[in-house]
């Protein structure tokens, strides 16, 4: 049986779900955990699976961020990027005349994405041919990257072109920067979708004849500025990102080692009937998922439609505190054996005495310091 | 009129009462039956206002908006503009010079009721909403409204016109506002708005000076405007060659054009 025959079983009678740069970039989140590597290659309806097996994750991005972060982008893109040219010109040195502007979320009147991505990949090509001055903004492009064998469609928000013939990539996102501040994790999430843009961005010139130096690895972060709708625009270094992106995609395409340990005949097909209810009893769809190992950690909970079941199957394993306490009590898997090895009454085996001596040594200084109320 | 007025509540009663009874079948129907009588309410009041257009963009109009049709309101912030804008920035302008907000969601059933209108009978309007259309294909720009009498190179928009007609708006607002014996407090933050975003027009001790957005804005145009000008110019020559007239205003949707010249 073929890998993709295997992913196919696994998925169930069911298309593959569509990636975009937001589950891309949530790839990068838990590289160890097998199994969302195997559902996201078998492109598997996460959400779906997780409600039917009894555990429906409050996932997805609100509608309200949503609508703000459309106004955002209308506002910063509206009367030709007047805005954002503004930005430019203050913050790189865009220089006067490059305002060029190009359009391409439809082509006359149509919004198929062949269509489009074959005209983005027109116009690129032909901006990166003919020097600094041939096209500078370029909205919605449509580009496209192989994941797990498939071709998935990315659209960022806007690509400028500018002198120095280098691409970057604009990302506009909706949370502040306040005093020069923003969220950490938010403008680390907004690197990654960057650096999948910026990867698409590069395999598409590489397909036209040019090098990976076209396109900056610094891409452009469009955000708000302190309690204002003001925009303002950073600079973003998404080399790290890029590196671990390329190898989470590169594991993706390395799939077969890990279907191989799975065992044969394993599906998390749901069999739903004609209208879409699912016909598999939850126990056993749970039973199945159960055979994918997964490697749970609290952050999860932001990125994974699989989370809730994940962390009630890792309910007392030392990963449920966090990736930090699973590291530092290395082969010590359950919370009860934590406690069990501290307080004494479990006999460690060889390779645990040392883990058993420190964790006795922790309960002693607790006890010390709680004055033995504890 | 008197009839469909009549219509209208009758049709409004309907709605009423199949949405109260839970008959959302019905209901939607009704609800399209009213919107078609709402619809001919409107053009049947446009007929009744029906008037040449000119000289309305000028100075601020006394008589209350809200009395004029959609489409007059549109039309008179156009002509302020002189360039195609998109829908965000003609309710702008229009609260900015006209004191009345525009209703966004009858903008978007605008352009599509003109072209029908249009195609029903050609011409017998002294002017039709229409799409601006891109430079290269011909197709309808996207979200761009302009005015039918203008000439095509007008409403041709090419890579840099975006940023053309910004700058012209710009400079057309700001004249507007120094025509105006009293401009009001959002016309001054639209041309705030604007001049935040040229260089030069928002330097200085008075941001808001509209000669200085002028000046400003004409230099920047300067570097666009001849290699704009000729990209237009070969398009709109394109354009009446290749197009029917109802094209020529709506747009061609047909998916392959062949390029020519520059115009790619």
């Amino acid at each position: 049986m073929t890998i993709e025959a295997r992913l196919d079983h696994i998925r169930g009678a069911v298309p593959p779900r569509n990636h975009n740069a937001r589950t891309i970039a949530a790839l990068t989140s838990n590289p160890g955990c097998a199994r969302r590597a195997i559902m996201d290659a078998a492109g598997v309806d996460k959400q779906r699976l997780a409600s039917c097996a009894g555990f429906p994750a409050p996932f997805g991005q609100s509608q309200f961020a949503i609508t703000r972060g459309n106004a955002f982008e209308a506002q910063v893109k509206a009367n030709g990027c007047a805005e954002l040219l503004r930005l430019l010109r203050e913050g790189l040195g865009l220089p006067l005349p490059e305002v060029s502007y190009a359009d391409l979320e439809e082509v006359g009147g149509n919004t198929s994405r062949e269509l489009r991505h074959s005209r983005t990949r027109g116009l690129l090509a032909r901006a990166a041919a003919s020097g600094a001055d041939a096209g500078t903004l370029f909205d919605h492009p449509l580009l496209r990257l192989a994941v797990a064998g498939q071709q998935v469609y990315l659209e960022p928000d806007l690509i400028a072109f500018r002198l120095h013939g280098q691409f970057h990539v604009v990302e506009m996102k909706s949370f502040a920067v306040i005093d020069g501040q923003a969220d950490g994790d938010k403008v680390a999430a907004a690197a990654t979708q960057s650096a999948v843009y910026v990867l698409a961005l590069r395999e598409l010139l590489a397909g036209e004849g040019y090098g990976p130096d076209t396109v900056s690895h610094e891409a452009v972060l469009v955000c708000p500025e302190n309690f204002s709708n003001a925009p303002v625009a950073t600079l973003v270094d998404v080399r790290k990102q890029l590196t671990v992106l390329r190898r989470q995609l590169s594991r993706l395409e390395h799939i077969d080692s890990l279907v191989e340990l799975l065992p044969p005949g394993l599906t998390l097909d749901l069999k739903a009937d004609e209208a879409g209810v699912a016909g598999r009893p939850p126990a056993e769809l749970a039973g199945a998922i159960r055979t994918v190992p997964a490697r749970y950690v609290p952050e999860c909970l932001a990125t994974c439609e699989m989370c809730y079941f994940c962390r009630e199957e890792a309910r007392g394993a030392t990963a449920t505190l966090g990736r930090d306490v699973r590291d530092d009590l290395g082969a010590v898997e359950t919370v009860h054996a934590a406690l069990g090895l501290a307080d004494g009454t479990l006999d460690p085996a060889d390779d645990l005495a040392e883990a058993a001596a420190m964790l006795q040594v922790a309960a002693r200084l607790r006890r010390e310091a709680l004055g033995g109320t504890a | 009129m008197d009839e469909i007025e009549r219509t209208i509540e009758r049709l409004r009663a309907e709605v009423r009462r199949a949405a109260v009874s839970g008959d959302r079948t019905r209901a939607r129907a009704m609800r399209a039956e009213l919107r078609e009588a709402e619809r001919a309410w409107d053009e049947s009041l446009a007929r009744l206002e029906e008037r040449p257009p000119a000289s309305l963009g000028s100075a601020p109009v006394d008589q209350p908006g809200p009395l004029l049709p959609v489409r007059e309101q549109v039309h008179q912030a156009l002509t302020l503009l002189g360039t195609p804008a998109a829908q965000r920035l003609i309710i702008a302008v229009h609260e900015a010079f006209f004191g009345s907000p525009l209703a966004a969601a009858r903008l978007t059933s605008l352009r599509r009721d003109e072209e029908r209108s249009f195609r029903a009978a050609p011409y017998s309007r002294p002017y039709y909403l229409c799409t601006a259309l891109t430079a290269d294909l011909l197709a309808p720009a996207r979200g761009l409204l302009a005015v039918s009498t203008w000439p095509i190179e007008r409403r041709v928009i090419g890579p840099l016109s975006p940023r053309v007609n910004y700058l012209e708006a710009a400079i057309r607002v700001a004249e507007s506002l120094l025509r105006m014996p009293k401009p009001s407090q959002a016309a001054e933050r639209l041309l705030r708005r604007f001049a935040a975003n040229i260089p030069g027009a928002a330097d200085g001790a008075r941001p808001k000076d509209p000669h200085l957005v002028v000046a400003a804005a004409h230099a920047e145009l300067e570097i666009h405007s001849a290699e704009d000008g000729s990209v237009r110019r070969e398009a709109a020559a394109r354009a009446r060659a290749r197009l029917d007239d109802a094209e020529q205003l709506f747009g061609s949707r047909m998916r392959v054009i062949p390029r020519t010249g520059t115009g790619a």
